[in-house]
């Protein structure tokens, strides 16, 4: 497969490779004109928030943030409730090992900004926000310089926010605390916020790719959407996968395709195991991982969720529990410190993981009594996200988990550094 | 509901979080960035609330007839504000 | 006039009903206001137990605060209505506008005036929101002090010995429970962390 180089700085280069819809055409560049030239003899845009939501309904578009919710009925809420929407368009990644939101702002802003400018025209929005990672900076500059380019043709004006640099900068609450003001942390929220979220007003928030998959579907219409990908699940998506190459890889892939062949032309292999969603994400053996698909639904039947499409395969010789072990320390460090249970737990969660690894305990008890402990606590699901791991690497590593109850580890030793949390 | 086939295939993490276990009864909600663990609900309403290890609460969410009143004097009774009951 | 109609009643010869309720209403305010803030401190600060839950603590600040609110309304009307010291009623509302020692009794009214406030807004609390209502409560503090300098330069009891003492209990009780709540509170573990370096650099770097 052909593929460009990204570099979105401070040593987060990623390789994106040529895909069939989003990321195609890339020799051309992320510029204006050509971005109008693909769009020539398009399909006018729906007028109206029904109009547009049936649209997306046709094609059962989800969202590409990690939630999965459906974008027509954020739309549909949005457009009847009161108050003048607001589209927000999170491109902010959060999670580190996750690279596609700022390879596609990069190589294709316009399908991006297109597609808000799609909704917020629809519902009737008089402003887009996009939010960009704070740890990538030129992600923030290519995105000032799309905007810039087009600000003139669009009708609604786009403003831009960086966000902080954190694993929990992403989540929606998240987001609109960081738009109103205030700092870049989760809060409780006591209803969806295309009811009222940004200053009380109805916002639609929603991952970047979506919005670029929305574009798309606006410019080709139903049919040729659905030329690609299954009949339940239409059309494609955006993953990250982390090899043993000297940087991520980030591929647009057709539902239904297998995951295996993927792995292998991103220089990864999932013969020691997969973890599956990121950091938040769930360990698959070798076994589960063979005969998967790229499907939301395949993978909900394999125990998992696709997430935000971050593959982090296991390298050959490393123990999963250890692996574990510093994926834990690490998200018990991100928490934003505000919600008792995730402030004191997570912390506490991690010590015993780590014990674990070291082979230093002989029973997973306080474990399993920590993870009942945090999880649907708190204003976010960021202790959820950190349970889910350990409970997939107890439920498909007995063998690793056994050998180190009894004190020792047969893989090759990975250093669980003394100060990772 | 949502879907093509119109139904919720299940793998709506969203929809899943938002469902209320029983509609007809008042819920008891925790703002967790305001919570610091004081501890007074807990010991108002101890049928419903009960502390972690950290001191913080956990609150069983639907609240029966014959506790409403007790669950309006706990929501009142926290410094922080951050014990809410919301009607069905 | 009440006196007149005490005095018509034959109950006393002279009968300054009024000064002596306004008196007593006034060290009973300063007993009852120094446990009303001290019982605030403590719930903050010190964990309940089976015997003596915080939400006890908490009801006998609330309790304690409506039953000096009473003494203070007493002591207020007392002022007005008697005739042998001309406050009129806005007086007693508006601070430093009385012809009568109007330094110190004006200190009082700001007292009453902050105590109005720090009443209003906690039966509108959860309106108002948590930092609103603890913006105005945090001023309880400084209206029990205007309190008592008032009390101590104005009181009729101020010059004997007693009454210097029970201040001075008064005083230290208050300035303990203050201490120590300063203390706890610098002692406390920090809240909401920092956003580290940067996490994408951090996460290729491991293993």
């Amino acid at each position: 497969m052909s593929g460009v180089r990204v570099a979105a700085g401070q040593g987060t280069d990623v390789w994106a490779h040529e895909g069939p819809r989003l990321l195609a055409d890339l020799e051309h560049g992320p510029g204006l004109a050509v971005h109008r030239r693909r769009s020539i003899g398009r399909q006018p845009w729906p007028t109206s928030g029904r109009e547009l939501a049936e649209l997306l309904e046709a094609v059962d578009l989800r969202g590409r943030g990690g939630a999965a919710f459906p974008l027509a009925r954020k739309v549909r809420t949005a457009a009847k409730a009161r108050g003048r929407p607001v589209v927000v368009v999170n491109a902010a990644e959060g999670e580190p090992a996750s690279s596609k939101d700022s390879t596609l702002m990069l190589l294709k802003p316009h399908l991006v900004l297109d597609g808000a400018q799609l909704v917020a025209q629809a519902i009737g929005a008089d402003t887009i926000h996009v939010v960009v990672p704070g740890e990538r900076p030129s992600v923030q500059a290519g995105v000032r310089t799309a905007m810039a380019d087009r600000a003139d043709a669009d009708p609604v004006s786009m403003s831009l926010r960086q966000a902080e640099c954190r694993f929990v900068a992403g989540e929606s609450s998240a987001v609109l605390e960081l738009l109103s003001g205030r700092p870049n942390l989760p809060v409780t929220t006591s209803r969806p916020s295309a009811v009222s979220g940004l200053g009380g007003r109805p916002t639609v928030l929603s991952n970047a790719e979506t919005y670029a998959q929305a574009a798309l579907l606006a410019r080709d219409g139903v049919d040729v959407y659905c030329s690609v990908g299954t009949p339940a699940e239409p059309g494609t998506r955006l993953l990250t996968i982390d090899g043993d190459g000297d940087r991520p890889t980030v591929l647009e892939v057709a539902h239904g395709t297998r995951l295996a062949p993927l792995l292998a032309a991103a220089d990864a292999d999932a013969d020691n195991g997969l973890l599956l969603g990121g950091y938040h994400g769930t360990w698959l053996p070798p076994a589960a991982v063979a005969d998967l698909t790229v499907s939301a639904m395949a993978m909900i039947e394999a125990g998992a969720a696709i997430g935000a499409g971050v593959m982090l395969p296991l390298r050959a010789g490393v123990c999963p529990i250890r692996r574990t072990a510093v994926v834990v320390g690490y998200l018990a460090g991100e928490s934003a410190n505000r919600c008792g249970p995730c402030k004191f737990g997570l912390p506490a969660l991690a010590h015993a993981v780590r014990d674990l690894a070291l082979g230093a305990v002989r029973s997973s008890a306080r474990i399993v009594q920590l993870m009942d402990a945090v999880e649907r606590r708190g204003a976010c699901h960021h202790p959820d996200g950190t349970t889910r791991s350990i409970r997939s690497m107890l439920r498909e590593c007995p063998l690793e988990v056994e050998m180190h109850l009894s004190g020792s580890c047969t893989a090759a030793a990975v250093a669980v550094p003394a100060g990772a949390w | 509901m949502h879907g093509r086939r119109g139904r919720c295939p299940g793998w709506c993490v969203v929809s899943a979080s938002t469902r209320a276990p029983d509609p007809a009864r008042q819920q008891l909600t925790v703002d967790w960035q305001s919570c610091d663990g004081h501890g007074l609900c807990a010991e108002i309403l101890p049928e419903l609330v009960h502390l972690d290890e950290w001191h913080f609460p956990v609150v069983q969410r639907a609240v029966p007839k014959e506790l409403e009143r007790l669950a309006r004097a706990a929501v009142v009774a926290c410094p922080k504000l951050a014990l809410k009951i919301t009607k069905p | 006039m009440l006196s007149n109609v005490v005095q018509a009643a034959g109950l006393v010869e002279e009968a300054p009903v009024l000064w002596y309720a306004n008196r007593g209403s006034g060290f009973v305010l300063l007993g009852l206001l120094t446990v009303t803030t001290v019982a605030g401190v403590l719930a903050g600060a010190v964990p309940g137990s089976r015997e003596w839950p915080r939400a006890a603590t908490q009801a006998m600040h609330r309790n304690v605060g409506l039953l000096s609110a009473t003494f203070l309304a007493l002591h207020v009307v007392t002022t007005v209505v008697d005739e042998f010291v001309d406050v009129r009623w806005w007086q007693a509302i508006v601070p430093f506008t009385s012809g009568y020692e109007r330094i110190w009794l004006g200190l009082g009214v700001v007292g009453l005036d902050l105590i109005l406030a720090v009443i209003i807004t906690s039966m509108l609390r959860h309106r108002l929101g948590h930092r609103l209502w603890r913006g105005i409560h945090v001023l309880s503090y400084l209206a029990w002090a205007l309190g008592t300098v008032h009390g101590l330069a104005m009181g009729t009891d101020a010059g004997t010995r007693w009454g210097v003492a029970f201040a001075a209990v008064c005083t230290m009780a208050v300035a303990v429970a203050v201490g120590a709540r300063l203390v706890s509170l610098r002692s406390a573990p920090p809240s909401a962390g920092a956003p580290k370096a940067n996490p994408v650099t951090t996460h290729r770097g491991m293993p």
